[in-house]
């Protein structure tokens, strides 16, 4: 296939946690927020003059010194993003919106402000609870969490309007972005498909980080282009996967999978499309904010939602998409040291296979994993094994 | 109200419903792998193992009496008086147990041998009140065995006591025991598997054990009982290789093994069926942290015949704005016990215990302040598992304990006035503190320091809780405060909600208790307490306090065993504080496999 026109410059745009775009907009007067986690609606990070970004750090080569604070076995994603705070990454940010959702990237969002890795005098680190379940109490307790944690904040440090007005602006544009994606997602249907995954995962990826309003002539005009894309005769890829699982901010990961024969065809982890790009529907009816935290509390896959129903939509995504997509396996992933994803892929691996009928590979990774050989070898491995199970399929063994 | 009697008697009333058939299988497959053991066993080699413990125990026996004769009079008569010097020597290479008993001299060793028996006593009468399911226990589920140490257990908690530490100590393990006889009892009725009472397990809700009791003094008709505390979280204090079969079937199922020793056994035990089968309806939660969160999906697979309600609190309790969710979850698990079994809240009941768990927490506080002075009086590993439970377990629900703590404090304030010690003098050198989870498999830890190092634990974090009393009029206000009570169980209330509660609190504790050496103990999985290393190792440094970082794996002795844990100890106490061990027997024994 032909490249695309502009995924360089968006490869260049995800080199760096501050990036061209981030700069632009501040320049512009912009509000630079900094989140890390789903839990947070991005949506209420980008109203009025505030832009989000979500938290990378791209390149990360030694984390000593986050490990002498956080010790060397918990979340190397945690630790990454306080080595780079420590080295003055992130002086960029002026507000820093973290969630008590994981204990690890709780106390690396804490070190932030032990640490006063940002020397801006209004710079604020602000600590949000999130509910285990959704019901009734639950939505109101995660809205007045927002309201007091994250938008009155912003009130009062910035001057930020957080009005039902201000926050249904943002939800348009957001939901603008969400289109696009989800747009160029359906093209990934295709049997032969006119975007890899690893160009999807850049797409998508530079909507988490860089301001919407940016971002969106750039998106559209990529749109476009993929829509009358040409796919290569021959389909080079020989298998297609779905990934369901913990946080990946690294593309590569993506290129790896694909370097060995399997199309990555669903992105169902944090920072992926699913859950985060869908449209928020808005009713005239209710405010804003509330519809918007029961909206990212039912399409939330993490894994901390313990209730039975969301344990049950997980798996039920899981092989949703996996069959929406004409995945032929699913690999189950998750960042060494992560616990929840640690006990959810033990378990979901196995039953995703044993009941819902699918080939698994269940992988644990570092936060960085491009040259990874050792993850090479078990996707390599994988994708014999599916091409196996076709060849079996077809000769009616299976 | 109707007083109701504790525990209600129409639990252990209620009919077995025995699937004899069911059990002659099971009998059938216990007798085959007995039957493969014995036709395994090297019995020449057996023979030869048996002669070596003998001669050991001829050589050790000769090298006492040589080593009691050698002493000038003085010291033989405080021998005899005042006990032995050299704990070491109970040790013994390879031994599951002990050599023998300790001997305390003559007035506390009578004593102890009366608790002994005492203990023997209330065991016998509260397994006889149902004893075939609960004999039978032992043929479904090998923890069951590990019970039957349980007077080891109490012997190595008290090792070198004497005195009333000792007496109070001794207290504080009946209390425990007696609720762990009773539940077992209780727990084997239950089972589906084995007593298979459908009387019972109506009567009967479970909750997770990293959750707290107190939601069961709102129901006096119904018995409560923590889902895996005995299978797992306790018997793993009383044999420290019980949770190895859990954390191997779980890894080998895919758990990742730098999870939490914690929720790896619960899971483990579901994997290979050592959780018994029992109640209406079981209370999941999301304490005290990530890993326990993710262990309820477990359970639910496992039995999906009983509901789960997922009982969830705010993790940043210290936000008051989150309290109110905290109650409303509360009310929707009391709801959800009414549903599942019938019964009805009883409010008058709940503030009935309540106000006794007020009066105990007072009790409490009372030992602090004597512990905070230069002498303080009840301390070692029974009062640190007895805080627990009482805080925890107990909760002011069963009205026999706050009787026995008022006497435990009537012994305690008589010690002080006379000028006592918690531990003789030789072995009181350091103030220290406990600090983050202490490992399971070493419930004696601070005795050790003590005998060994005269480093004596004043306090662990663990039992620095809530210390407010409840609310007992006001019904919101009460659920508010159940649900304050609860984010701040036991670890959860250092852990969650910000590393003030851990970081500061250390510090402001070490001035309270007037405490310069800290025992830094470091779970190799707890995210919690890794991810807050760096700043208290900054900090401590920084006040000029001695933190003694002592690694351990929570469950699992073969991360880090007993042994490396009192090496780290050992080196620290020579080479900076260039101390010399109070009982130099403790330095260097074998307890590897002992329980």
């Amino acid at each position: 296939m032909k490249d695309l026109k502009h995924l360089i410059y968006f490869e260049g745009l995800l080199e760096n946690a501050d990036n061209a775009l981030i700069e632009k907009k501040k320049k512009d007067g912009g509000i630079c927020l900094g989140y890390t986690c789903f839990h947070i609606p991005e949506v209420l990070l980008n109203v009025d003059r505030c832009f989000s970004t979500r938290l990378r750090a791209p390149n990360t080569g030694s984390i000593d010194i986050a490990t002498y604070y956080m010790s060397n076995y918990t979340c190397e994603y945690a630790r990454a993003l306080l080595e780079r705070a420590i080295e003055g990454g992130y002086r960029f940010l002026d507000a820093l919106i973290g969630v008590d959702a994981c204990s690890m990237m709780n106390r690396s969002m804490e070190h932030f402000e032990i640490l006063q890795v940002n020397e801006k005098p209004d710079f604020f680190v602000t600590h949000t609870d999130m509910p285990f379940k959704i019901t009734d109490y639950t939505v109101e307790g995660y809205r007045r969490q927002m309201r007091v944690r994250v938008l009155d904040r912003l009130t009062e440090v910035f001057g930020v309007d957080t009005s039902d007005a201000a926050i249904r602006k943002a939800v348009e544009e957001h939901n603008e972005v969400c289109r696009i994606i989800q747009e160029l997602s359906q093209l990934r249907k295709k049997e032969n498909p006119v975007l890899t995954g690893y160009e999807f995962h850049v797409l998508n990826l530079v909507t988490y980080v860089c301001p919407k309003g940016e971002i969106l002539p750039y998106l559209q005009e990529t749109l476009e282009e993929v829509k009358k894309r040409k796919p290569d005769k021959k389909n080079p890829y020989r298998a297609r996967v779905a990934i369901v699982g913990s946080e990946i901010d690294d593309p590569s990961l993506t290129k790896l999978i694909e370097g060995c024969g399997a199309l990555v065809v669903s992105d169902r982890y944090c920072f992926g499309s699913t859950p985060g790009r869908e449209v928020i529907e808005l009713k005239d009816d209710e405010d804003a904010l509330t519809q918007i935290c029961r909206h990212y509390m039912e399409v939330s896959e993490c894994a901390r939602y313990i209730s039975d129903e969301k344990v049950l939509q997980r798996r039920e995504t899981s092989d949703r998409l996996a069959k929406e997509f004409g995945a032929e396996g699913i690999i189950y992933e998750q960042m060494k040291y992560c616990d929840y994803w640690g006990f959810e892929r033990a378990l979901v691996s196995h039953i995703m296979h044993d009941e819902y009928g699918w080939p698994v590979l269940s992988v644990d990774r570092l936060y960085n994993n491009g040259n990874s050989g050792q993850l090479r070898t078990r996707v390599q491995a994988f994708v014999e094994s599916l091409e196996i199970k076709r060849i079996h399929k077809e000769e009616g063994k299976a | 109200m109707a007083k109701v009697q504790y525990p209600n008697p129409k639990f252990f009333k209620a009919k077995d419903n025995i699937d004899w058939k069911k059990q002659g299988e099971n009998l059938m497959e216990v007798v085959g792998i007995f039957g493969d053991m014995l036709k395994e066993t090297d019995w020449q080699q057996y023979g030869k193992n048996c002669l070596s413990v003998l001669k050991s125990d001829g050589e050790r026996i000769k090298g006492e009496f040589s080593d009691f004769m050698a002493l000038s009079n003085d010291e033989k008569w405080d021998r005899v008086v005042n006990g032995e010097r050299s704990l070491g020597r109970l040790y013994r290479k390879g031994a599951m147990c002990t050599v023998r008993r300790e001997w305390r001299g003559v007035v506390d060793t009578a004593y102890d041998f009366w608790e002994w028996a005492r203990m023997w006593g209330m065991l016998l009468m509260t397994f006889s009140k149902d004893l075939i399911p609960a004999m039978n226990s032992a043929l479904w589920y090998r923890w069951m065995i590990s019970y039957f140490c349980c007077h080891g257990f109490m012997d190595k908690n008290i090792m070198g006591l004497r005195g009333s530490n000792l007496r109070m100590s001794h207290a504080a393990t009946f209390s425990i025991f007696r609720y762990v006889a009773e539940n077992l009892v209780l727990l084997s009725k239950a089972d589906r598997k084995n007593g298979n009472s459908t009387e019972l397990n109506k009567m009967l809700f479970t909750f997770d054990e990293m959750t707290m009791g107190q939601i069961a003094a709102g129901f006096p008709d119904l018995l409560a009982i923590p889902h895996q505390l005995l299978p797992m979280f306790l018997v793993s204090e009383i044999d420290q290789l019980v949770c190895i079969p859990y954390i191997d079937a779980v890894e080998s199922y895919g758990l990742p093994s730098d999870t939490c020793p914690v929720p790896s056994s619960e899971c483990g035990a579901l994997v290979i069926d050592a959780l018994p089968d029992m109640g209406s309806l079981f209370i999941s939660s999301s304490m005290p942290c990530d890993g326990s969160t993710m262990a309820s999906s477990y359970f639910a697979r496992r039995f999906p015949n009983i509901p789960v309600f997922h009982l969830c609190f705010p993790v940043r309790y210290a936000d008051e704005e989150t309290v109110q969710m905290g109650a409303d979850d509360i009310k929707a698990c009391i709801k959800a016990i009414e549903d599942a079994t019938g019964a009805k809240w009883n409010w008058d009941h709940y503030f009935e215990c309540m106000k006794r768990f007020n009066q105990e927490t007072d009790l409490e506080l009372q030992k602090w302040e004597i512990n905070k002075s230069s002498k303080p009086q009840f301390i070692g590993p029974s009062y640190e598992l007895f805080r627990k439970w009482n805080y925890e377990m107990d909760g002011g629900i069963d009205p026999r304990v706050l009787p026995e703590m008022q006497k435990m404090n009537q012994m305690l304030q008589r010690a002080y006035e006379r000028g006592e010690s918690a531990w003789p003098e030789r072995k009181m050198k350091y103030r220290a503190l406990v600090w983050s989870c202490p490992a399971h498999y070493y419930a004696n830890f601070s005795n050790w320091l003590a005998n060994c190092w005269g480093v004596d634990v004043l306090v662990e974090m663990e039992s620095l809780n809530y210390t407010k009393h409840l609310e007992t009029e006001d019904k919101e206000e009460a659920l508010r405060d159940l649900a304050r009570l609860y984010e701040r169980m036991v670890m959860r209330r250092h852990t969650n909600g910000g590393y003030q509660n851990v970081v500061d609190e250390c510090w402001r504790q070490c001035e309270a208790w007037n405490a310069k050496l800290v025992i830094m103990y470091q779970n190799v999985a707890c995210k919690n307490m890794a991810t807050v290393q760096g700043l208290l190792d900054e900090q401590g440094r920084q006040r000029g306090y001695d933190l003694i970082w002592v690694e351990h794996d929570l469950m699992d002795p073969r991360t880090v065993s007993r042994r490396t844990m009192r090496d780290k100890v050992n080196e620290y106490m020579r080479t900076v504080m260039r101390a010399e061990p109070v009982d130099p027997s403790l330095v260097e024994f074998e307890d590897e496999v002992c329980m």
